[in-house]
């Protein structure tokens, strides 16, 4: 199985247990059906103690939190996690619609992030999950696991979105000479909490580092599911999501104007390095 | 097709007329900071079905002059010029067909005037934006201080609402031409877009409305859409799978699928 075929969604459960290495920015996995029951009402109520009116009744609404726990289940029965897993080490959830007895879950997992840890034994990959009914996202948020790393790396850096390589790659991609020709500044770059400043003047990026001495100009940042978007979408989106309000502008919102067509432009060197 | 500078609103307005004067009329109005060259395929087609079809550049955009008071803020006013322009022309019972703020100002042509039209078709238009786009920062960009890289913006952005089904090459003829635009009043157009609200008006409509926008229309929620169709009594909505903003230079038959609205409407309303 190639990894473009797990890309694809085609991989098998049974796919067997997968290292730090095995995990890759962009593979999804779809589960099974999973109804909701009466039980399962019943069943949450009790363990969590929450016996508020919302949760009861013929149009009972069930606790938030069950959706994270079924998520996990299904998440579990995927097969794609094994011994290699060392822990959850973080989830972070929002709640769309409500969930009642005789809905059907099913949840859709996205490889959002992956990062060797600092020993370099271990890596952190986070994924996006997402819980649908009849094809509406009910709940969805990342949850980030620790696993063990079979080697030390290197690791690609294409989709490591917000890292120096990552931007390395950019600038070696991107030609920024005539959009920036007049240009003297330093543009940054972020995913969740990976920033990355491609220092710029006059239409050539003269360093790329985490942080250049006096800031950023400004900082465009987005989340990792959306930074994958932007590099999976038929066509660049940029415009339509910085429209959306899907980005997050901090600094200089003036020059952040100024550079629409750079960063439209780096926004393609993206998707191609990708 | 002739073109005329007509005094409306005390200002010459450019006006272009298609088809036989005789036939029944619909008057085609364009969207923010544009002219009526977007409907340059469209309106000598839709003539060619038998239609009189007027299409003015509102005031200050394309080859009409400006607005003697400044840049338009009130899409009432632009409202209350097309009628001038309407009585001036002796239009008979029109059609008013209009996209975005031209869709907006057809509908509040059809508040004002409903029992002088035929119909009404508003493409990309609801009844209230609910405040997007955000009017303070439209205020700011009406300075060009706070307002930079207006081509390159007004281009991307315009590429952003067009369809996917949209041939690329179209779609990046309607973004080149979309930066003619004078800024003040692009922005002015968009700030009456923002603060225009119909919602208390519409269901005051008598005449047959139509109102359409495509899937892929970011500047538009098709629920607010249908809600404002559904304001109207007896009012239409059609959503366009794979269209953007402009549908009018997006479909690949545009007047074909306007004369069967107006068609459509027109004929139920003698039935009733």
């Amino acid at each position: 199985m190639t990894e473009l075929d797990e890309r694809r969604g085609t991989t098998s459960p049974a796919a067997g247990d997968r290292w730090f290495e095995d995990f890759a920015v962009g593979q999804r996995w779809t589960s099974p059906p999973r109804p909701v029951t009466a039980d399962d009402l019943a069943d949450f109520t009790r363990i969590s103690g929450d016996d508020h009116p919302l949760h009861a009744g013929p149009d009972a609404v069930l606790q938030g939190p069950f959706g994270v726990a079924v998520a996990m289940g299904l998440l579990q029965r995927l097969g794609i996690h094994g011994d290699a897993v060392l822990g959850l080490l973080d989830t972070h959830w929002a709640y769309r619609r409500p969930v009642r007895v005789g809905d059907v879950l099913t949840l859709e997992v996205t490889i959002v992030r992956c990062r060797r840890t600092s020993s370099g034994d271990r890596g952190v990959v986070t994924r996006h999950m997402r819980l649908l009914d009849e094809g509406e996202t009910v709940q969805e948020g990342t949850t980030t696991a620790l696993l063990r790393a079979r080697g030390a790396g290197p690791d690609p850096v294409v989709r490591a979105f917000g890292t120096v390589p990552w931007a390395e790659a950019l600038a070696a991609r991107a030609d920024l000479a005539e959009d920036l020709a007049s240009w003297d500044g330093t543009v940054g770059l972020r995913c969740e909490d990976d920033e990355v400043h491609l220092r710029v003047y006059r239409g050539r990026v003269i360093e790329v580092t985490r942080r250049a001495p006096r800031g950023a100009t400004f900082t465009l940042g987005a989340d990792a599911a959306t930074w994958l978007e932007i590099v999976e979408a038929p066509e660049n989106p940029f415009m339509r999501l910085a429209m959306a309000g899907r980005f997050t502008v901090t600094g200089d919102g003036y020059e952040y104007l100024r550079l629409t067509a750079a960063l439209h432009r780096l926004v393609d060197a993206a998707r191609e390095i990708a | 097709m002739r073109a005329d500078y007509l005094t409306i609103g005390g200002g010459l307005a450019f006006v272009e007329q298609h088809g036989d004067p005789d036939a029944p009329p619909v008057l085609c109005l364009h969207t923010a900071g544009q002219s009526g060259v977007q409907w340059r395929h469209a309106a000598p087609a839709l003539a060619a079905r038998g239609h009189r079809v007027v299409v003015p550049d509102l005031p200050g955009h394309g080859r009409s002059e400006p607005a003697p008071g400044g840049p338009v803020t009130d899409l009432g006013a632009y409202a209350a010029w097309c009628l001038e322009l309407v009585a001036h022309l002796g239009l008979r019972r029109p059609a008013v067909v209009g996209c975005s703020i031209g869709g907006k100002i057809a509908l509040d042509v059809a508040v004002r005037a409903s029992e002088q039209l035929a119909a009404v078709v508003a493409m990309a238009a609801d009844a209230h934006t609910g405040g997007r786009p955000s009017v303070r920062g439209l205020r700011r960009e009406l300075s060009d201080v706070a307002a930079p890289s207006r081509g390159d913006r007004t281009y991307l952005g315009t590429l952003a609402v067009v369809g996917r089904d949209v041939p690329r090459e179209r779609a990046e003829l309607i973004a080149t031409m979309h930066r003619r635009e004078d800024p003040a009043v692009s922005t002015s157009d968009l700030i009456g877009w923002a603060t225009h609200d119909l919602r208390e008006q519409l269901p005051r409509v008598t005449c047959p409305t139509h109102l359409v926008v495509g899937d892929d229309d970011l500047w538009l929620d098709v629920a607010r859409v249908r809600a404002a169709a559904a304001l109207v009594p007896g009012g239409r909505c059609t959503v366009l799978a794979g269209i953007g903003h402009y549908p009018m230079e997006e479909l690949p038959d545009a007047a074909a699928a306007i004369d069967g609205w107006l068609t459509e409407m027109t004929t139920v309303r003698e039935a009733s």
